[in-house]
């Protein structure tokens, strides 16, 4: 084992030479700012709840109710905005509802997934239709559009130095969950139960906890992406967010976060976000419609995926040979 | 005299130049149980797999029925009538017994299975055999010793002339261990022959025709029924030459004045591997805790350290009753390095700094929510430097280290707390011979220190060399205590298998004659 | 009593329940002949689509492609009808092409990949779907149309024999031959070998690679029946065909008892959870309640069912320990 690690940098290459390939076949519109700020702006929202479904991500969980859930936390600040007569108070208690909505989701999935030891997807696949269903209860199945008060609308558009504001809660996110993951006892923790839960319930961690903990920071931040994402598009219906589910995951995947658990970072998984929106921005330039797109996302994340498994089955294959021969010394 | 069914003759083999096995000569019978047995390591699991094709022989040759035969796969030896009864169990729960006995297999009308021929064709074999089962059961509903019949009806149901047992009675329970017993005797009266390899000596004496004794991957003997004699068993597994060199023999010595560390009181399972366990360790003393694979040594200090809970009994560390619970634990000073140290030791992905200070995060250097990395790479930097833990790059994934190096690490983050207690199960398990030495020096250095040490082993060299006093337990109960004494590994492994007295007698005997 | 048997009995009082209370909300507008063929009529695609997804939940996996499987087939299927003048039968046997071909991958990623099921079939599901949008049938201006399939020979698939619609037959088939071939054939017994115990499958000289790439290309090829009846009832392929249609064989499967750790469950019990999860969305309408309650009661239900199938495993083998430490005594 020496040089090179292929397999910890090898996502990056891929999808880095596919860009460079993009700013060749069209540098015109490509390697343009206002394309580039246009670019972040479209991956804020995932690039926001990508810093909290890390976390799931590290444990080796999966959150498939990102999408809905999103769509979700949307429809209730925008509801409660309303509710409110468009005020900024309405606002302030809507922000407040829609995370709370959030934090809610995570721990009853951190609850359930600890509690009764079932798989992540399924509690996160049945919760996905219970949002889904709630926001069309509530909304009643139409599209409920929201342009006041300003300060709403400011969250989606208003530009600071001429870059728009998701993009710097993007950044902030970043480095909170950042800060969170790689420097505090709680970041080691989630690295750790990853890894191997069974040593570190021995080593004194409360795996449980952690666990709840982690997803009820991905249902934070989904909440977050929500509020956000209604603001950029003045809005909120059922569909908001449809398809994030798949576009958190590749993101997470295409920066080096392994689905498997115990591998990945922050800045891998916003690398991962801004590169997938460069990806779907070329293909875009390259007049592939968003719809044809999840054909690209859907192929990255099986090599992905499939990269880290087999090397996965041919490590454990080595080693089971290995102990054999030792046992038999 | 019946004739030979299988026969291996000069059997070498090594592994990365290391001799495994050297001219081993085993045979077996027609309708013979033939045990085999050998202390750990001595090579039977080896010659087992290069029997059923597992691994390849470097050297020497195999007949089957007189014939010469090659054996590359577990699937020929399965065709020439070989079958193994695997430790790991390896029936289907959701299906039936006759499905279990013949997947694959099944007889079929057609392209569809035909059950009622499958049933009755399980049926026939139950009844010729008289297993105590029934066709049609869903294994689901079935204990372990029964699906063990299972994997014992599949082999005869492919005309199996050899049954290969590996520990059978290792996770049975006392009845189910009697109804094998029975089994294994018709079998053998049916003219099947079965390897039977066995820790337990009581169940060779009662089992076997004949027994072959490995020691360090050499024939040490072959014995017929008349010549089973357990102390005579004991001497040539152990072997007379190594007996008196060092580490067989040892006077055992400790203070009963040092100041109880860790006092366990009346500790019982809750699932019955062990029942009203009580005993102290004191300051400073490396208490050793022997007996065989399965006597519930590993289930006992789980419950102290608190990673099962028990269902009655009282923990007590100095003087303190204790909540076991692994946190609780940490907090009182109590270490545990676990058996199996891959699985419940470390964190393979992460590095020696994140897997030394896993436990120490209340000692990390903490300003206000970050942790200090200067001082936690301070942390693994000492442990590395304590230890000698190599490679001594603090940034290496312990999962690409070497076994020693590995568990290092794992004891190495135990050293850099106030401890009153450690415990480690089976601490150099796949370890090499010199990093063997570094773990029992570090071990004694904390005994020095005045820390409590419990060590759990199945070396019996290595539970000599440590320990100051010794503890042995046998299914589920502490059998034996030596102190202050001369102890020989011939009396430990005696009091494990539940034959001490008449081990003893032996031995004062010999001891006289000498 | 044997645990399976009660756990039938469970999924059939749920559904017995489900009626009863449907008859004493509504009566006769529930309760009569009509609406139930319509139930079964309706439960009969997602009961085809079941048949495929049991054996890939009875070998602890999953599909979550099944949706967008349907969609490529239905649009395989308007390509032939809209550019061939090929008859009926090889259209349909070009749907069926592709369905198998799309199990084929899912079952190779699967399989020879090592990519855990759900998320293999998670991002075959935005390929599969981006796929149907390529292929997809435009108008002159390169705008996506639903093409209108109206031969009466493929129509006819869409009706009745007096009370016997022909997806309801085919449904009846599919059943009937789904359990057998899971009961009475060599495969069937592997595949629940496969879910039960991957590795005593393995040492019983079961290829568990084999059996998965098998697994998933019949439900591949079980999305391609239940895309042709589709199909044929709405006379026209369209790209939102199957959309959010994954959802329900993996909840029927779950309601009839098909446990997702593997190795236990049948087809019987699938289609008692596609007739339960039908007769809810017709009794929920029936009552004129908001039909997007349907969803918050489908996920509800499927984690209650999934926290009861925990509970009660965990009891059952409480309950094993116990006996057998007796017996130790």
């Amino acid at each position: 084992m020496s040089g090179f690690n292929w397999g910890k940098y090898s996502k990056p290459i891929i999808l880095i030479v596919f860009v460079a390939a993009l700013s060749i076949l069209r540098p015109a519109a490509f390697l343009t700012v206002s394309n580039i700020a246009n670019v972040l702006w479209s991956v804020s929202v995932i690039g926001i709840m990508v810093c909290g479904t890390i976390f799931v991500f590290l444990l080796g969980g999966i959150d498939l109710s990102i999408a809905t859930l999103c769509g979700f936390c949307a429809v209730v600040v925008v509801e409660v905005i309303h509710y409110f007569n468009d005020s900024v108070l309405g606002l302030f208690v809507g922000i407040l509802a829609a995370l709370a909505v959030g934090a809610l989701a995570g721990c009853f999935h951190g609850f359930i997934i600890t509690r009764f030891q079932v798989p992540a997807f399924l509690v996160t696949f049945a919760t996905q239709s219970v949002f889904m269903g709630l926001s069309m209860v509530v909304t009643n199945n139409k599209i409920v559009s929201c342009t006041s008060p300003k300060a709403f609308t400011a969250i989606g558009s208003m530009k600071i130095l001429g870059f728009p504001l998701p993009i710097y809660f993007m950044l902030i996110m970043a480095v909170l969950s950042w800060f969170l993951l790689r420097k505090t006892v709680f970041g080691r923790y989630v690295y750790a139960v990853g890894g191997n839960a069974t040593a570190s319930e021995i080593s004194g961690i409360n795996v449980k906890k952690v666990t709840i903990l982690c997803y009820v920071l991905s249902g934070v931040t989904t909440a977050i992406g929500g509020i956000i994402l209604a603001s950029m598009t003045q809005q909120a219906m059922a569909s908001t967010g449809s398809g994030y589910t798949n576009d958190v995951i590749t993101a997470g995947v295409i920066g080096g976060v392994s689905l498997l658990g115990g591998e990945g970072t922050v800045p891998g998984a916003i690398f991962g976000a801004v590169l997938m929106g460069l990806l779907n921005n070329g293909l875009n330039l390259m007049s592939v419609p968003s719809t044809q797109a999840g054909l690209v996302k859907g192929l990255v994340i099986i090599v992905a995926v499939a990269f880290d498994a087999l090397q996965h089955a041919d490590q454990s294959r080595k080693k089971v040979k290995k102990i054999a021969a030792k046992k038999a010394a | 005299m019946a004739e030979t069914i299988l026969e291996a003759k000069g059997i070498y083999k090594s592994f990365s130049g290391v001799p495994v096995l050297q001219d081993v000569r085993f045979e077996v019978k027609r309708g013979e149980v033939h045990a085999l047995m050998g202390e750990n390591g001595a090579g039977k699991s080896t010659l087992i797999k290069i029997i059923t094709g597992v691994y390849s022989k470097d050297d020497g040759q195999i007949f089957w029925e007189g014939q010469p035969v090659e054996i590359n796969s577990y699937q020929d030896c399965q065709k020439l009538g070989v079958a193994c009864i695997y430790q790991e169990l390896s029936v289907i729960p959701p299906l039936t017994v006759a499905q279990n006995v013949y997947l694959g297999r099944e007889p079929r009308k057609g392209r569809l299975i035909d059950y009622k021929k499958m049933n009755e064709m399980t049926q026939a074999l139950i009844d010729k055999y008289d297993f105590p089962l029934k066709p049609t059961t869903v294994v689901d509903n079935l204990g372990i010793g029964q699906r063990q019949l299972i994997e014992i009806l599949k082999g005869l149901s492919q005309d199996s002339k050899l049954l290969i047992m590996d520990e059978p009675t290792a996770s049975l329970s006392g009845k189910e261990a009697e109804s094998l017993f029975r089994i294994i005797n018709t079998l053998r009266s049916e003219g099947v022959s079965i390897i039977y390899i066995s820790h337990r000596l009581e169940e060779v004496y009662m089992l076997s025709d004949r027994l072959t004794i490995l020691r360090d991957g050499k024939n040490a003997a072959v014995l017929e029924k008349k010549d089973i004699i357990p102390a005579k068993v004991i001497e040539t597994m152990i072997g007379k030459v190594v007996d008196e060199s060092a580490g067989s023999k040892k006077m055992l010595h400790s203070e009963d004045s040092a100041e109880v560390r860790l006092d366990v009181r009346g500790l019982t399972d809750k699932t019955d591997r062990f029942r009203n366990i009580s005993f102290q360790v004191h300051r400073g003393e490396i208490l050793g805790l022997g007996g065989l694979i399965g006597a519930g040594r590993t289930e006992v200090v789980r419950a102290i350290y608190g990673v099962d809970k028990a269902a009655s009994g009282e923990v007590y560390l100095d003087g303190k009753k204790l909540d076991p619970s692994p946190k609780n634990s940490i907090k009182e000073g109590i270490g545990f390095v676990p058996e199996d140290r891959r699985n419940q030791g470390f964190i393979p992905l992460l590095s020696t700094t994140k897997n030394v200070a896993l436990t120490n995060y209340d000692i990390v250097k903490i300003d206000g929510v970050a942790i200090n990395d200067g001082d936690e790479l301070a942390m693994s930097k000492r442990a590395i430097e304590a230890i000698d833990i190599r490679p001594a790059d603090p940034n290496k994934p312990v999962g690409l280290m070497s076994g020693g190096n590995a568990q290092k690490v794992v004891l190495g983050k135990w050293l850099m707390r106030d401890l009153k207690l450690l415990i480690v199960d089976e601490p150099t398990a796949g370890i090499d011979v010199g990093a063997k030495d570094e773990i029992y020096q570090i071990l004694e250095n904390l005994a020095k220190q005045g820390v409590a040490v419990i060590v759990v082993t199945s070396d019996l060299q290595e539970l000599l060399r440590v320990s100051h006093r010794i503890l042995v337990m046998r299914k589920g109960d502490i059998v034996k205590e030596f102190k202050n004494e001369v102890v020989t590994q011939s009396r430990v492994l005696s009091a494990g298998q539940g034959v001490e007295e008449e081990a003893e007698a032996i031995e004062k005997a010999e001891e006289g004659i000498v | 009593m044997k645990q399976t048997t009660l756990r039938r009995l469970i999924s059939i009082g749920m559904l017995a329940a489900l009626i009863l209370l449907f008859s004493a909300m509504s009566g006769s507008r529930f309760l009569n002949a009509d609406n139930f063929i319509e139930i079964i009529r309706d439960a009969s695609v997602t009961a085809i689509i079941g048949v495929g997804v049991t054996y890939a939940i009875i070998t602890a996996g999953i599909d979550l492609s099944t949706g967008a499987s349907m969609a490529l087939v239905g649009m395989t299927m308007a390509n032939v009808y809209a550019y061939t003048l090929w008859p009926i039968p090889i259209m349909l046997l070009c749907g069926i092409l592709a369905g198998l071909l799309a199990g084929l991958v899912n079952g190779f990623i699967i399989g020879r990949l090592h990519v855990p099921e759900f998320i293999g079939t998670l991002a075959t599901m935005s390929i599969f779907r981006a796929l149907t949008y390529i292929i997809a049938i435009r108008d002159a201006n390169g705008v996506i149309m639903s093409q209108p399939m109206t031969y009466s020979s493929f129509v006819v698939l869409g009706y009745a024999v007096g009370y016997f619609y022909f997806v309801v037959i085919a449904m009846i088939v599919f059943v009937v031959c789904g359990q057998i071939f899971l009961k009475y054939t060599r495969l069937g017994t592997e595949i629940y070998a496969v879910g039960a115990n991957p590795k005593a499958a393995t040492l019983s000289g079961i290829d568990v690679a084999k059996v998965k790439m098998v697994v998933y290309t019949i439900v591949g090829f079980c999305c391609a029946v239940g895309s042709i009846f589709t199909t044929a009832r709405l006379q026209s392929a369209t790209t939102a065909i199957g959309q959010d249609f994954e959802f329900n064989p993996i909840a029927a499967a779950v309601v009839g008892g098909v446990a997702l750790s593997g190795g236990s469950g049948d087809v019987v019990g699938t289609l008692i959870g596609a007739i339960f999860m039908v007769t809810l969305e017709n009794g929920v309408r029936k009552l004129g309640v908001n039909t997007a309650y349907q969803y918050v009661i489908k996920g509800i239900i499927i984690i209650l069912v999934v926290m009861f199938d925990a509970w009660y495993k965990g009891r059952m083998e409480r309950k094993a320990r116990e006996l057998s430490a007796k017996e130790g005594m």
